[in-house]
């Protein structure tokens, strides 16, 4: 009952996440559908190249994908079929698209889950002990090797990793093998190269987010004060200066999760052959595949408003004095 | 029945001691074969609906075609008994398919499902077939489609009412679908285009080497042997349990694959040749192609004037190395071209042809002096000449190509680099395939609401003006007469505007009676080539090369044009 106007708030925005869902991908379709690209672009080479009449042909390949009614009908149809849970046919991959989707929706998520994990855990890990031991050797050597780290384009770095951890040492597979066991240690293995592929920016950035804010809190007069009490350093550090110093973290940290998952995976899943959901829409965005388009703008749009969600709920547990009356 | 048996046996010996194995104990199932690829994924394994190359690619480890052709272009049967039966007046094809072809229920493959293939399927308005193009002829002004009708169970004939020598391939490449299944969708082209049977090759039965067996959309695509397949009968083949077909984002990380043993074979551009050659685990096998880079020159009202002279056009393409290029950028995996004939087709002559942009004819003095007497350049007061526009001014000219193909790009500069040595001015625009189709290609008469085409007739022009275009066309080696869609008046690809009435007649006369006798029609692929050598419509470049590298441990390949012909006999050693 303590915290009934957080339900209040919760339902508020989740009222909210559907109108603005809804909003989204009426935009996308319209987007997609009234650019001036075809399904049937793809066929105009042969077409031509055989002679034939282009119009009409077009319009026949048109008409195979529902494309050629007028936009509002070819709206109001998907829109009708998306409430009944069909989310339409995917004619650059030849399957329905909720198939798609769960069939790939996995792949990118481990990689984001797996790479947010590792870059949040040991980029927070070494922010703050390079805060704690401020202008040292380990410092300077963390400051510099965060500035390579955000740096370093991740396709370039990807490549790297391959050329040098399967040519040349033989550790890892080339590339991502979807034939392995979801939970299986060789799955965690091939993960590996891509994680530090993905992680690193993130890391190399919470380096510096956790230097900066820890920093910032270890000059404040509680940390002073706590210090002054006799309590040992590791609570000061962990209890009191972290403590205050994770509220802009946390909101970093789940910000960057929402970049990725809408497309900052996408050059990793490149480099390591992984069948993700940002390489299933990339294609379906230059095949014209507007029920994939949608459906996955439709899914990202609804992830980073639930990540948004989760955030300012997360905030009122990590700083009780917030509320959202 | 027999005569069929010998022939079959007869036909699996010769492939067998063409493979080079003289051991067949050694030739033992087992073993994943996994290619990588760099391209696109397929879209769809209903081939039918398929308008690209990946689709019947993926589908052509499941279903043989007619006949393909070995290295040295030979022709190959597949599911043919025996080859094509052409009456002596050309217009008759008979067809015989091997009586042991099965669906996966068990029943015969037969005429007849050809023919309803071909009859209901491909030439039925309601699928629109995309290349159903190449299945009809003018008759008399009007567009009509060839008549296939059923003998008996094994055979078919096709008729035409005009005469085309080289029918016969489109013929060879002809794949059937089950009518038993398919009848269920006809009419429905939303039903056909989601049928699950069509979808996930459920029907192939013996038909193809391999049996479907997965599809990870953008990652791989998974065959498994087809211990069924018809010519396996008494070879054992296809050796591999699997054959993978495993898609990469970027050729870098493919080729790290394969040095890391990962992959069994893909192909390597030609700036890591070397490197792969140096490994002693890779076999690395150079084979010719039959695609070519050219340089078109734009001929309509949108291009530069001096574009529609032939002197003009002989002066720049004799500005551009094409030595430089076979070398430096395609590090010699390429041979300088001056037709759109290779010279692995029987078609190829070089007699007449003139040669631009190597030896004699790659003189930039020359093209200068060419440009002086067209009227434009102007002499120095030191004697020397330059090269300048018809308002006097200096001649700058706007090369457009793609973006993201390195090679191309590598090819643009270095042809901005030779035109600046004789004093043009090249601006490049690099632009994406779609943007160079839709903007630069594609055309239509202005001031008209024609639907924009590749060619609208010599009135029409793009939306956006250029000069030259530096792209890639390919040949049929053994067809190449389908390449009149370039450079015939009324050719659906002419899109740089190039109208010569001689052209127009040679390349109908290819495609005619007399040319069924192979020495006129020799005669006649020599004339088009001279007279396109000579006039210079486009520059042809270079042919190019291409590179694989297999494990060393794959065995059974022949290197040539049509490596993969007989795949089915490789193995691992």
């Amino acid at each position: 009952m303590g915290k009934s106007w957080l339900r209040d708030y919760i339902i508020k925005r989740l009222i909210y996440a559907v109108i603005i869902a809804w909003g989204i991908v009426t935009i996308t379709f319209v987007l997609v559908r009234v650019g001036p690209s075809s399904p049937a672009d793809k066929y105009l080479a042969n077409m031509a190249a055989s002679g034939q009449d282009v119009s009409q042909i077009t319009t026949a390949i048109e008409a195979r994908y529902g494309v050629d009614k007028p936009i509002f009908e070819q709206y109001a149809d998907y829109m009708v079929n998306l409430f009944q849970w069909d989310w339409g046919w995917s004619f650059s991959t030849s399957m329905p698209v909720i198939d798609l989707i769960k069939t790939h929706w996995i792949y990118s998520f481990q990689l984001i889950l797996l790479s947010s994990l590792f870059a949040a855990f040991l980029g927070i890990l070494i922010g703050i002990y390079s805060a704690v031991k401020q202008y040292t050797k380990i410092d300077y050597t963390a400051t510099f090797l965060s500035f390579i780290g955000i740096s370093i384009p991740n396709f370039w770095l990807g490549v790297m990793l391959i050329l040098l951890f399967s040519v040349k040492l033989g550790l890892f597979k080339a590339y991502y093998d979807t034939t392995l066991p979801l939970f299986s240690l060789e799955n965690l293995k091939a993960l590996v190269l891509p994680v530090i592929t993905l992680g690193t920016g993130m890391l190399a950035g919470y380096v510096r987010y956790t230097r900066s804010a820890m920093l910032d809190n270890l000059r404040k007069g509680f940390v002073t004060t706590a210090r002054a009490k006799g309590l040992p350093e590791r609570t000061v550090i962990g209890k009191h200066a972290f403590r205050n110093a994770i509220l802009p973290l946390f909101t970093i940290i789940m910000f960057d999760l929402g970049s990725i998952v809408f497309g900052g995976a996408y050059l990793t899943e490149i480099v390591f052959g992984i069948p993700g959901l940002g390489q299933i829409s990339f294609n379906a965005i230059f095949a014209d595949d507007y029920p994939v388009v949608v459906a996955v703008t439709l899914i990202g749009t609804f992830l980073i408003l639930m990540i948004n969600l989760i955030t300012d709920v997360a905030y009122t547990y990590l700083d009780p004095r917030i509320r959202y009356d | 029945m027999r005569k069929t048996r010998v022939f079959t046996a007869l036909s699996l010996i010769l492939v067998m001691l063409s493979s080079g194995c003289t051991h067949a104990e050694v030739e033992q199932v087992g073993g994943i074969f996994v290619e990588g690829q760099s391209g696109g994924d397929a879209e769809t394994l209903n081939w039918i609906l398929a308008a690209d190359a990946a689709s019947f690619s993926y589908v052509g480890h499941t279903l043989d075609t007619l006949a393909n052709y070995n290295n040295q272009l030979e022709i190959h049967l597949l599911c043919l008994a025996k080859d094509v039966e052409v009456s002596p007046d050309g217009l008759v094809y008979t067809i015989t398919i091997r009586d042991d072809l099965k669906w996966s229920d068990g029943s015969q493959v037969t005429a007849e499902d050809y023919v309803y293939t071909l009859k209901n399927l491909m030439f039925s308005d309601w699928l629109n077939y995309p290349y159903k193009n190449s299945w009809q002829e003018d008759v008399d002004g009007d567009t009509v489609f060839v008549t296939p009708e059923v003998v008996d169970d094994t055979t078919f004939t096709i008729t035409r009412q005009t005469v085309d020598p080289e029918f016969v391939y489109i013929i060879y490449d002809l794949i059937p679908y089950p009518k038993y299944i398919t009848t269920k969708y006809e009419g429905d082209v939303e039903a056909f285009t989601q049928a699950p049977e069509l979808n996930n090759l459920t029907y192939t039965g013996n038909l193809g080497p391999y049996k479907f067996a997965e599809w990870i959309r953008n990652d791989r695509y998974v065959v498994e042997r087809n211990p069924e397949y018809y010519l396996g009968k008494d070879s054992g083949a296809p050796y591999f349990e699997r054959y993978v077909i495993k898609l990469f984002g970027t050729s870098a990380t493919i080729q790290a694959a394969l040095e890391a043993g990962d992959i069994t074979y893909c192909g390597i551009e030609p700036d890591k040749v070397s490197k792969f050659k140096s490994l002693e685990s890779i076999n690395v096998y150079t084979v010719p192609t039959a695609s070519y880079t050219l340089v078109g020159y734009n001929h309509r009202a949108n291009g530069w004037e001096g574009l529609k002279k032939t002197t003009i056009r002989q002066a720049l393409s004799m500005s551009i190395d094409k030595q430089v290029i076979t070398d430096k950028v395609y590090l010699g995996f390429a041979e300088p071209a001056f037709s759109f004939i290779p010279m692995t087709s029987p078609w190829y002559t070089d007699e007449g042809i003139a040669k631009y942009g190597v030896e004699v004819l790659y003189d930039k003095q020359k093209a200068i002096e060419l440009f002086y007497q067209a009227g434009y350049g102007k002499k120095r007061a030191d004697g020397t000449m330059e090269i300048i526009d018809k308002d006097d001014r200096l001649l700058k000219l706007i090369l457009v190509t793609t973006t993201g193909g390195g090679l191309a790009e590598d090819i643009a500069f270095l042809i901005k680099q030779e035109l600046s040595d004789v004093g043009i001015e090249v601006e490049l625009k690099l632009v994406p395939w779609e943007t160079l189709v839709r903007n630069y290609l594609m055309n239509k008469v202005p001031g008209t609401d024609q639907e924009s085409r590749y060619n609208n007739g010599p009135e029409a022009v793009s939306d956006e003006p250029w000069d030259l275009v530096l792209m890639g066309f390919g040949t049929d080696v053994l067809a190449p007469s389908g390449s009149g869609i370039f450079f015939t008046t009324e050719g659906g690809l002419n899109f740089f505007g190039y109208f010569n009435t001689e052209i127009d007649k040679l390349f109908k006369r290819v495609r005619s009676k007399e040319a069924l006798d192979k020495e006129v029609r020799q005669q006649i692929y020599a004339e088009i080539s001279r007279i396109l050598s000579e006039e210079q419509p486009v520059d042809f470049l270079v042919f190019r090369r291409s590179n694989v590298g297999f494990q060393k441990n794959v065995k059974g390949i022949e290197p040539g044009i049509s490596m993969g012909y007989n795949y089915y006999l490789w193995y691992f050693e």
